[in-house]
């Protein structure tokens, strides 16, 4: 064994058997921001096969301080993430095939990259692809390993088909009015926490070592001192309609996907949730206050503003994106305000 | 009593991480209705419920001594 793995090699869990299995497997991992960027980087360390990136997004100034990959050249040159990734992968290990996709992940797209995937790492920022990756994980029967991290506190399960309860056991619906990195903030540990669990599963799942994946839900908050693992022995749902007896796998259907349409000569994008919503308009005025933006609002519809980008929101979950025909970029925009 | 544990910004909305409530014989779901009614607690609906560090569902049916774990999803990432 090559002397580049042999710490990880001397670890016996992993031992050589397992590095050479780590080496013939393909991970998809979908996100390329702050949890995206050091898992990929973990992973590429680790020297696995093949990384396959997908990122709908391009590198930020604001995306610097916790988003580990990037520097300020990528910012510069306006990178997408899943590029910009992709070249410093290159640079810290050329022996790992990195495939870099720029879209919007859907289930329709999604499906299509996941042929001869072994393990899905979700390193995205909105429950609705994250309900998409956990019904193609029940279809296809490729284990997922649930990330997320906001202000201080973080958030892991590893879901692996036919076996563990899968995300929507445990959310019967999808969350509305989370906090999100942009109204909550984030500071760089809390990503770092879930990453390093997130890699050890992964690791685990790579190296087959199916015994010591964790079989609970990990939850954290590293400032407010709050560390709790949740036992799932009795929460797979016999009746669940994602791993189910009679399943259907809702989340792959257009019905239950996020709508966007360009309003004809306004420069404006409408965004519509799958089912119409209840908000809370005074709470997220609050929320979008205290992250910097300029918010108005009334018992109808909310307004905010940053960096010139104007968003109209109304009580039903509806949105106006002013000032973009990008369908792409303006339910990126909605997806970090709502989550 | 049931020893209630708030997580996260649930924590900072109660001002203190745990409090005891009069609650044996009380569900999951009636629960959550009282924390809302006497703390002003919103978005429980949507939080994820342990009962004794195990994962349960709104139905779940609490009784004295259980500790029960209120944990919002996090959407970030």
């Amino acid at each position: 064994m090559k002397e580049r793995y042999s710490r990880q090699t001397l670890f016996a869990p992993v031992g050589e058997g397992g590095q050479l299995k780590i080496m013939k497997k393909h991970v998809l991992l979908l996100g390329a921001g702050a949890l995206g960027s050091a898992n990929a980087e973990a992973l590429t360390r680790a020297g696995v096969g093949k990384l396959t990136i997908v990122d709908r997004d391009y590198v930020e100034t604001s995306n610097l301080q916790r988003q580990q990959m990037y520097t300020e050249r990528d910012v510069a040159e306006k990178l997408p993430k899943a590029e910009a990734a992709k070249r410093h992968l290159l640079d810290i290990n050329h022996e790992v095939e990195v495939n870099a996709i720029i879209m919007d992940a859907t289930a329709q797209n999604l499906e299509q990259l996941l042929g001869d995937v072994d393990l899905i790492l979700d390193a995205t920022d909105n429950f609705e692809t994250r309900m998409i990756i956990n019904d193609l994980s029940q279809k296809l029967h490729i284990p997922w390993i649930y990330g997320a991290c906001v202000g201080s506190v973080g958030m892991t399960l590893t879901i692996l088909p036919g076996q563990t309860p899968c995300l929507h056991c445990l959310l019967k619906a999808i969350p509305i009015q989370g906090m999100t990195c942009d109204t909550g903030g984030i500071i760089s540990p809390a990503v770092t926490m879930v990453v390093a669990h997130q890699t050890a599963e992964a690791l685990k799942i790579l190296v087959e070592d199916w015994e010591s994946v964790r079989p609970a839900l990990v939850s954290f908050d590293l400032w407010r001192n709050q560390y709790q693992t949740v036992k799932l022995t009795k929460a797979k749902k016999k009746d669940c309609l994602s791993c189910g007896e009679q399943r259907t796998y809702p989340f792959l259907t257009m019905e239950n996907a996020t709508k966007t349409a360009v309003l004809c000569g306004r420069d404006t994008v409408q965004v519509r949730p799958p089912k119409p919503l209840e908000l809370q308009l005074e709470k997220l005025a609050k929320d979008l206050d205290g992250s910097g933006y300029l918010v108005k609002f009334n018992p109808f519809l909310l307004s905010c503003e940053k960096a010139g980008e104007r968003i109209v929101i109304f009580k039903d979950g509806r949105a106006l994106i002013h000032g973009t025909k990008d369908m792409v970029h303006a339910k990126a925009a909605y997806q970090s305000i709502l989550g | 009593m049931i020893n209630v544990l708030l997580f996260a910004q649930l924590k900072d909305e109660l001002g203190k991480e745990t409090v005891s409530i009069e609650g044996n014989g009380m569900s999951v779901a009636q629960l959550k209705g009282k924390m809302k009614v006497d703390f002003q607690l919103e978005g429980l609906e949507t939080v994820m419920t342990a009962v004794n560090e195990e994962f349960a569902d709104d139905d779940t049916i609490l009784s004295d001594g259980d500790t029960v774990a209120f944990i919002p999803p996090v959407s970030g990432g």
